[in-house]
């Protein structure tokens, strides 16, 4: 039944495009199109991967749109035989209802994750075979992976660009940058001294001894286990919002309306909700399964929702791991339920 | 041409609905069915047996319950009282043991439109036990369609979907057909066809139960009907006897109808009405009225220098009779 399920899902072309274009399209065109233009010009444009690149798309594509698809996916599945009529010859044939649902899941599921997985494997490969030669740390190119004492001594052989370009707390010193950097003496005004060589290295060490835990979250490529992480965290997501649109189509019986309260659901009010704390209604924020997915998204990555720019930013609403892993568990098998029931009551 | 009185399987009793039969042979079986939509009965107290290895017609007008019964019956929707079984099995409780051996049609079958014919048949088969995905090629060759199979649905006629509709019916071997409407849609050719496809699978010792307001293509179709209106079933028996109580029409073409009418009511023919038109004589005779009778009318306006240019006798059809019974029984209430 479930091999039944998937073929009739995989015939349907536009959906399949929409699938395709979103998972794997959007992402390879991007990164085509910055691997062009940085053969013809790379003073001018980056490198076309990295670790940046790897954190935009995932968040700004691959996360919140591919719920928004995945979620048009699950609509689909759990209204379409209802919709063309098919639904009543199902359940002539004296098959439980709910096995009849049931095996939508692992169908839609089967298309789903290996596409996901594609689109995923493509953004990993380009931002690791071309990355750049440095990472980037706060507006600075500095080599990645370094340890303590060797990021404090290339900040001492770089020390007018650190004084300059990286925060500080506490270090005394007072003269003016330049968007190049230190200024030479003949740039100053005659009443402003310059600190001497050997001073602007200290202070470059004690500044970048300062950052190191910061810069330690830095790469230059992202690392396997990130990679790793984030296609599961993403895999999750697709699930979620595969699972949540069958089930709430399935309850009403159609699939546009559904497809556009999940639309709202992601884009308005999950981000509303995870970045907010409304004193009254904290524990229904927790509710919210976008607030528990931003609360197992990979630390090394730019929070999607709730929380300030940055790796490992503290997140608005605090919410505990393994609260955040009921309420995911919580919202698959409840959503799954509804549908479930609905599809076993329903007259047809 | 209905079908006869011939097949020795088919109920004898001509029953009203407040005293049916008791038997345990029956394909279906209800016993004051009833569904209710808000303030609306569709089925209203159905009583309902359909013997097994005939051809049963559940006929009655627009909207009066036919698909709702069929609905309750396959669990398409729940039934408000009574009680229900097919093939011997109550359901809902053995829902699932019952419509193993029963194949249905409801409204207009509906299909995939970007699947084949044979795809649609294969998410069918699927639903069904495991045997059933050997049967799709032998039931798209049953029905006619092998040469169409891998041809999308969207492309097929409507004479194509009603046949892929018994198609899907025959994937689990039924014991039991359940047609609703299964003429809609199709030309006369294709009623045809399909009334040939029904009296098959009866010769196979299959039951049919089938649902329509075509009420000539029920008389030639079956051997048993059920007549329902306003969610009730009025009558229901073989067709014979429910006919057997029906009028009797002679229509008389002659060269004075006047002298002709006048003459005849002078003859005792057992209470017959005669009318007259610019046709000729028309005659309402007794059910019972023999070949002698007519043979004598003859005699009579021969005698009386009447010339006779056409004797045309009718007994009443299933659809006048229908009509009849359904304009009294509405006079009634």
């Amino acid at each position: 039944m479930i091999s039944t399920r998937l073929m009739e899902l995989r015939k349907r072309r536009g959906l399949m495009a929409a699938l395709i274009v979103v998972f794997i399209g959007l992402p390879t065109i991007f990164l085509l199109v910055r691997i062009i233009l940085h053969a013809v010009d790379p003073h001018s444009y980056s490198p076309a991967g990295g670790y940046d690149i790897f954190n935009n798309v995932v968040d700004g594509v691959l996360f919140v749109f591919g719920f928004i698809v995945a979620a048009t996916l699950g609509c689909f599945a759990g209204s379409v035989d209802l919709t063309e009529g098919v639904f009543r010859h199902l359940v002539v044939t004296g098959r439980s209802r709910v096995a009849l649902y049931l095996a939508r899941i692992p169908a839609g599921l089967a298309i789903l994750i290996p596409l996901v997985a594609v689109g995923f494997t493509i953004l990993c490969v380009v931002c690791v075979f071309a990355a750049p030669a440095k990472a980037q740390y706060d507006g600075l190119n500095v080599p990645a992976g370094l340890s303590r004492s060797a990021f404090v001594q290339y900040a001492e052989k770089h020390a007018d660009a650190v004084d300059c370009e990286l925060p500080s707390r506490n270090i005394p010193f007072n003269f003016p940058c330049t968007p190049t950097g230190i200024p030479s003496g003949k740039q100053l005004p005659p009443v402003v001294k310059l600190p001497s060589k050997a001073k602007l290295d200290q202070i470059a060490g004690k500044i970048a001894n300062q950052n190191y835990d910061a810069y330690k979250g830095t790469f230059r490529v992202p690392p396997v286990s990130l990679m790793i992480e984030t296609g599961l965290w993403i895999e999750l997501e697709a699930t979620l919002g595969f699972v949540i649109g069958l089930g709430l189509s399935s309850l009403m019986g159609q699939r546009t309306v559904p497809v556009v309260i999940l639309i709202v659901f992601e884009l308005i009010l999950t981000p509303l909700l995870a970045d907010h704390t409304i004193s009254h209604l904290i524990n229904v924020q927790r509710g919210f399964v976008g607030v528990a997915m931003a609360r197992i998204q990979p630390s090394a990555l730019t929070p999607v929702f709730g929380g300030q720019n940055g790796p490992g930013a503290t997140r608005s609403l605090p919410i505990s791991l393994t609260a955040a892993i009921c309420v995911i568990v919580g919202w698959i098998v409840a959503w799954t339920a509804l549908g479930a029931w609905r599809m076993a009551k329903r007259d047809v | 041409m209905r079908r006869s009185e011939g097949n020795a399987k088919v109920s004898t009793a001509v029953t009203d609905q407040t005293q049916p039969d008791v038997d345990d042979s029956w394909a279906v079986e209800t016993k004051g069915l009833t569904k209710r939509f808000g303030k609306s009965t569709a089925v209203d107290g159905v009583d309902l047996r359909v013997p097994r290895g005939s051809a049963f017609g559940y006929l009655g007008p627009n909207g009066a319950g036919k698909t709702t019964l069929i609905r309750v019956l396959l669990g398409l929707t729940h039934a408000d009282g009574g009680s229900m079984s097919l093939l011997g099995y109550p359901v809902p409780r053995h829902r699932d043991q019952a419509l193993v051996r029963v194949g249905a049609i409801v409204d207009e079958p509906r299909f995939h439109g970007h699947l084949t014919g044979r795809q649609n048949l294969q998410i069918l088969a699927a639903a069904r036990e495991p045997e059933a995905r050997g049967r799709i090629d032998a039931s798209l060759e049953r029905v006619g369609l092998s040469h169409r199979a891998n041809d999308r649905v969207s492309k097929y006629s409507m004479g194509m979907r009603q046949r892929l509709g018994v198609a899907c019916c025959l994937l689990g071997d039924p014991q039991l057909l359940i047609l609703d409407e299964p003429m809609n849609g199709l030309d006369p050719a294709g009623m045809q066809d399909m009334r040939e496809m029904i009296r098959s699978f009866v010769a196979e010792g299959r039951t049919v139960m089938l649902s329509s307001h075509l009420l000539d293509e029920i008389e030639r179709t079956c051997d048993a009907v059920a007549i329902v209106d306003h969610g009730k079933v009025i009558r229901q028996g073989s067709i014979s006897e429910l006919l057997s109580g029906t009028a009797f029409e002679l229509k008389v073409e002659c060269s004075t109808p006047g002298v002709a009418r006048d003459l005849l009511a002078t003859t005792n023919l057992g209470g017959a009405q005669i009318a007259v038109s610019d046709e000729g004589l028309h005659l309402g005779l007794p059910p019972d009225t023999t070949r002698d009778v007519i043979a004598e009318i003859n005699r009579k306006l021969v005698e009386g220098g009447i010339a006779v240019y056409r004797l045309e006798a009718n007994q009443a059809s299933l659809e006048s009779w229908f009509l009849e019974v359904t304009s009294r029984l509405g006079e009634s209430e």
